[in-house]
């Protein structure tokens, strides 16, 4: 069989309106998990033994088990404990709770990257807690963990491709819509994976730069 | 809220063979996937372009694209181009490919991890280059490839739920088969999930306990060399 690759160049414009829903999901999803990574971050250094066994059982759960699955349950499985999501909604949450877990785990190693002398000194200034965590600590926190968080993204953006199979419309989903028309799938597919790569590797350039600007103002 | 898993065990036979499937495609990629990976990874030290060249492009190529898309875009391409192999074999194939990128970045990183004047001073000794790897560098480098090595293994048995979607009948297809007779999503699901973490948390204990294992033989050979030593100079 040969290859017609026009079919790759025809497909372009509307695998790029696909890739527009991948960016913004994959920008939603990393954006609620980071925020759900700090905020267990936060809860688990107050060291309720209950609560962090809880985030323990869930950050387990979570990385021993397939993003695919774990999709499946939020969208085919909540509906009967009671939880009706729609396609988008239940993906964005499968997708945040997964991602979640894992910028607990790169949280929680910037944070031991942060030098206890810090907290020391903001606390004996008199710092209230609040301020510690949002002046002092955090900041900190992010910046060293800023490579392996963009590698996270990256990894979000790779995860929001299996959305395809409870059908929300990005962009391999759109790229299926396309070939199940004409079957000429490798071309389509080819296109797909050129966006996709482009993605994330211009990510993963940028995170390794970043770092090195960064690695100045680290001491 | 009704939860009948019951019919778990009604289907059990579907879902065992499944699960016998997914334990079977990981053991074969995982091999596999660990010989590209070295292939790979000395390809991307070569100092010849045309080796070089090749290794970087596959090993960027899959670690910057969902899997999903490179399983379909195997699947296809082989159909395409006129190769029609067994689903489970294709499955194998790319689950391997696609670890094997991950494999040649760890492997790499654990050899730029052990001093080059190790190397150089094995070569020195007259060692070849592979004789050097296998009897310098890799013993040295395990402690610190061992670790990235069991998240990416059990990532890879992660990864295996993808085949599913290019009909090979591991656990979650023939999970999504049973539920399409039995309407319970929430309990199959949830089954398979309690499957693939066990195995992973299984995957995770043996290598804890291979790491232990290396440690102690490795204390062991250090002490006895250097009892050895001790002997040879008095």
């Amino acid at each position: 069989m040969n290859f017609d690759f026009s079919y790759t160049v025809d497909a372009m414009p509307w695998l790029l309106k696909g890739a527009l829903v991948t960016a913004q999901v994959s920008l939603l999803c990393f954006v609620l998990s980071l925020a759900l990574g700090t905020l267990l971050t936060i809860i688990r250094t107050l060291e309720i033994s209950l609560i962090n066994a809880i985030i323990a059982l869930y950050v387990s759960f979570i990385r021993g088990t397939p993003v695919l699955i774990q999709i499946f349950l939020a969208y085919y499985g909540l509906p009967v404990i009671g939880i009706q999501l729609d396609a988008f909604t239940a993906g964005i949450v499968a997708v945040t709770l997964n991602s979640g877990a894992f910028t607990t785990e790169i949280l929680r190693g910037g944070l031991k990257a942060v030098p206890n002398s810090q907290l020391e000194a903001a606390n004996s200034l008199g710092l209230k807690r609040s301020i510690v965590w949002r002046k002092v600590v955090l900041p900190q926190v992010y910046l060293t963990s800023i490579p392996p968080l963009v590698n996270e993204f990256t990894l979000v953006v790779k995860a929001t491709a299996l959305l395809s199979v409870i059908t929300v419309v990005e962009l391999f989903r759109t790229a299926q819509q396309l070939f199940s028309s004409h079957y000429h799938v490798v071309e389509v597919l080819i296109g797909t994976a050129a966006i996709y790569f482009v993605f994330c590797f211009v990510f993963s350039r940028v995170s390794v730069v970043i770092e090195q600007r960064f690695a100045v103002r680290r001491p | 809220m009704d939860l009948d898993f019951s019919i778990l065990v009604e289907h059990r036979e579907v879902l065992i063979n499944g699960f016998k499937l997914t334990i079977f495609i990981v053991i074969c990629s995982i091999f596999l996937g660990m010989v590209l990976g070295a292939i790979l990874a000395i390809g991307r030290m070569s100092q010849r372009l045309y080796l070089r060249v090749p290794a970087v492009t596959i090993v960027e190529f899959i670690r910057n694209t969902p899997f999903i898309i490179q399983a379909f875009l195997f699947y296809h391409g082989l159909l395409a181009l006129g190769g029609a192999l067994p689903e489970v074999l294709v499955g194998i194939l790319a689950l391997a490919l696609y670890s094997s990128a991950y494999y040649a970045e760890i492997l790499r990183a654990g050899i730029l991890a052990v001093p080059h004047g190790q190397s150089q001073s094995a070569r020195a000794v007259g060692m070849s280059y592979f004789q050097s790897l296998r009897n310098v560098v890799f013993p040295q480098m395990w402690p610190i490839a061992l670790p990235p090595m069991a998240s990416q293994t059990m990532s890879l048995v992660k990864e295996s739920s993808i085949l599913s979607t290019i009909t090979v009948w591991e656990l979650t297809l023939s999970a999504q088969s049973v539920q399409g007779i039995t309407f319970r999503p929430f309990e199959l699901f949830f089954l398979i999930a309690i499957l693939y973490w066990g195995t992973n948390e299984s995957i995770a204990f043996g290598i804890r306990r291979l790491e232990k294992l290396l440690q102690k033989r490795q204390s062991r050979r250090v002490s006895k060399e250097a009892s050895g030593r001790a002997e040879y100079v008095t």
